[in-house]
């Protein structure tokens, strides 16, 4: 019993964040250069530097909506390569500049995301979500009528409903108040045994989440 | 070097040749003076240039897709550019000819005008886009994509405009295709008429080139954004 | 995993609903859409005053209102997503390809209320009428098929580009133009009179061009949408 568990979980371990070398440049600017990293299934990194000094841009590269200048970044499987699509659906992002439909309740954000994501969600999962962030009985509110904080909560259940291998999280706490931050970060620790994850942060609390560090803008 | 003076040499010989032999067209059966009829050998290569530009133009869009490689962005706008310019001298020489043919400017019913003025347009549309791409790396792909959708669609203006246009033809082609679509023209207005082609495309080609090292020289001096 | 899996054209159902919802509460590209044709038509109507066009003038005028209506109003269901921010996460919600076939639904249907509208208020303000309705009605359909079908891509070009509103129209209005021209000479023979026998060339071209532009829009438009 306990091989098959070891193999199962060797199995489960064979998804990886490969950065190799990565450098950024646009036009003559450099962003960075030279990183390597390898973030497997059950670790985690931080990706950590001044304001301006490319976490976010780290992150859109890690995702494939941008392209290197230098060296390589992706994810593989298996020793397989994924191409976007693949990876792109046990991905999910939680990040200030992400915006949910502000004229949809937001029972309705999370039931279209899950359905134009594959999956059929029943309405317990959905508030099962909205409770475990903190949002418990305001599903039905406009998401436009959202406070900030309220939205980055919604944000996070929208990612946990899909239940994904690899959470990239930029700013964890932005626009959160100190329950907020509390709810964040536990949900963050029980994610992360399971998942890759890759977060972008400034606050120094949140360091202790990550095993690795990746330390840009010197 | 060289080059530069054989086409100089060229270009004069064909634009002497336009004016000293005897008109392309048959006096007889001309519209007005059949001295304006030698424009002809001016402005098909032109219309000719600027067509094959846009369509070097896409295919560079095409490798650029296919490899995301700046280069071949490159390679497209400077393209596009030159068969912008093309374009302009073939409407303005053909409105030429139209308004001392016809003694209008413009008319719509031309089929062949109508055609180089999409061209026109597609061009326009096209630095219309990438104008408004600040990101190079979105500009090169949106307007790769954009140069393929004009080509497709060009291609189905291609079928339907004669269509349209089988009643109204005025395009003094009929001097030099006959009604079977053959193109007949006596020996030495086709030697100065395929030269002229030669000679524009070749033209074409050179400052192709040169824009090219001007647009690397410029890369590796100059700061960008 | 969560659930059971849900095909693909579920998915794409998804987000026509998503957007036919979101459009229901906030009737940005809808008003947009009438008020356009409205006017136009009004001011076309109030310019021809008592003249009496022939038929072929009013093929011709039927369609530009069309044109400009759909210039108006079709290039929102992606620059909403734009401005609004929400583009991020539908990228990385499902594949682009839903994204297209979900917005080109709602494209046309957002055609199909203009037509309904406008077709009856045409005949009326106009005072002409098609003589041969299903000629009209196929070439009105394939029209509408072609106008969504051809701009749906552009749609998503725009939506990156900065200047949006009037590139739209400056982009689509040469992808258009056979559509456009297909479309006049269909609609000419039904107010004129003619049959289906008149139509047969030009009815080729637009279902070839429907089906080609989309196929080719297919093609392309992930290297928009991941953009």
């Amino acid at each position: 019993m306990t091989t098959l568990y070891k193999i199962v979980t060797l199995v489960r371990i064979m998804l990886k964040l490969e950065i190799d070398n990565l450098g950024k440049w646009f036009g003559r600017r450099r962003i960075f250069e030279g990183i390597t990293l390898s973030v497997a299934r059950g670790q985690s990194a931080a990706i950590t530097g001044p304001n301006g000094s490319g976490k976010t841009t780290m992150l859109r590269l890690i995702m494939g909506l941008s392209y290197p200048t230098r060296g390589t970044v992706g994810f593989s499987e298996d020793g397989r390569k994924l191409d976007f699509d693949q990876y792109r659906r046990k991905l999910a992002l939680v990040s200030p500049y992400l915006s949910l439909y502000d004229s949809l309740t937001a029972l309705e954000n999370l039931r279209f995301f899950a359905k134009v994501g594959g999956r059929v969600v029943s309405d317990e999962e959905m508030r099962g979500a909205l409770g475990r962030v903190g949002l418990g009985g305001r599903g039905d509110d406009f998401v436009g009528a959202y406070s900030t904080g309220m939205k980055q909560r919604l944000k996070y259940a929208v990612a946990l409903l899909k239940d994904p291998a690899i959470w990239l999280i930029d700013e964890p706490s932005a626009n959160l108040d100190d329950e907020g931050k509390r709810i964040v970060h536990e949900l963050i620790r029980d994610a992360k045994d399971n998942s890759i994850l890759v977060i972008a942060t400034n606050e120094k609390e949140e360091y202790s989440l990550a095993g690795q560090f990746c330390k840009l803008g010197g | 070097m060289w080059w530069k003076i054989l086409i100089f040499a060229a270009m004069s010989a064909v634009i002497i040749a336009a004016f000293a032999t005897p008109s392309p067209m048959n006096p007889a059966i001309s519209l007005g003076d059949a001295e304006v009829y030698r424009i002809f050998y001016f402005h098909v290569p032109q219309a000719w240039v600027a067509s094959f530009a846009f369509v070097l133009s896409m295919i560079f869009s095409i490798r650029y897709l296919k490899t995301r490689d700046m280069q071949y962005d490159t390679k497209a706008v400077t393209a596009a550019r030159l068969g912008l310019v093309f374009a302009i001298l073939a409407t303005v020489t053909g409105s030429i000819f139209a308004k001392m043919t016809w003694g209008e400017f413009w008319n719509w019913s031309e089929i062949r005008e109508v055609s180089v003025f999409i061209l026109l347009i597609i061009y326009g549309a096209y630095f219309a886009l990438r104008s408004a791409l600040p990101n190079a790396e979105s500009r090169a792909t949106l307007s790769a994509v954009l140069s393929i959708l004009f080509a497709v669609s060009a291609i189905f203006l291609i079928f339907i405009l004669p269509r349209l246009y089988a009643d109204f033809s005025q395009h003094p082609s009929d001097s030099v295709v006959d009604s079977e679509g053959n193109i007949s023209m006596g020996g030495m207005v086709a030697a100065i008429f395929f030269s002229s082609l030669a000679v524009f495309t070749a033209l074409f080609v050179w400052i192709y080139n040169l824009s090219l090292r001007a647009v690397k020289a410029a890369d590796k001096f100059m700061p960008e954004k | 995993m969560p659930g059971s899996s849900v095909n693909w054209a579920a998915k794409v159902l998804a987000v026509a609903r998503k957007d036919i919802t979101a459009e229901f509460r906030t009737r940005y590209a809808v008003n947009s859409i009438l008020m356009f044709a409205l006017v136009t038509l009004t001011v076309i109507s109030m310019a021809l005053g008592l003249i009496t066009p022939d038929s072929d003038l009013m093929a011709a005028l039927f369609w530009v209102i069309l044109f400009f209506a759909a210039m108006s109003g079709l290039a929102q269901v992606f620059i909403r997503e734009e401005d609004a921010g929400t583009a991020l996460i539908l990228k990385l919600s499902t594949e682009g390809l839903v994204i297209f076939f979900g917005k080109l639904i709602f494209n046309l249907l957002l055609l199909a209320v203009l037509s309904v509208i406008i077709v009856p208020l045409f005949i009326i303000l106009l005072k002409v009428s098609p003589q041969n309705w299903p000629v009209f009605l196929i070439g009105l359909a394939l029209g509408d098929i072609g106008l969504a079908g051809a701009t749906t891509i552009i749609a998503a070009i725009v939506a990156k580009a900065t200047v949006k509103g009037a590139l739209f129209t400056v982009l689509s209005f040469p992808i258009l133009l056979p559509l456009l021209m297909a479309s006049i000479e269909i609609t000419k023979v039904a107010f004129g009179g003619g049959g289906f026998g008149d139509i047969s060339a030009a009815l080729q071209l637009l279902v070839a061009y429907d089906v080609v532009m989309v196929t080719i829009s297919v093609m392309l438009f992930d290297f928009v949408w991941r953009q």
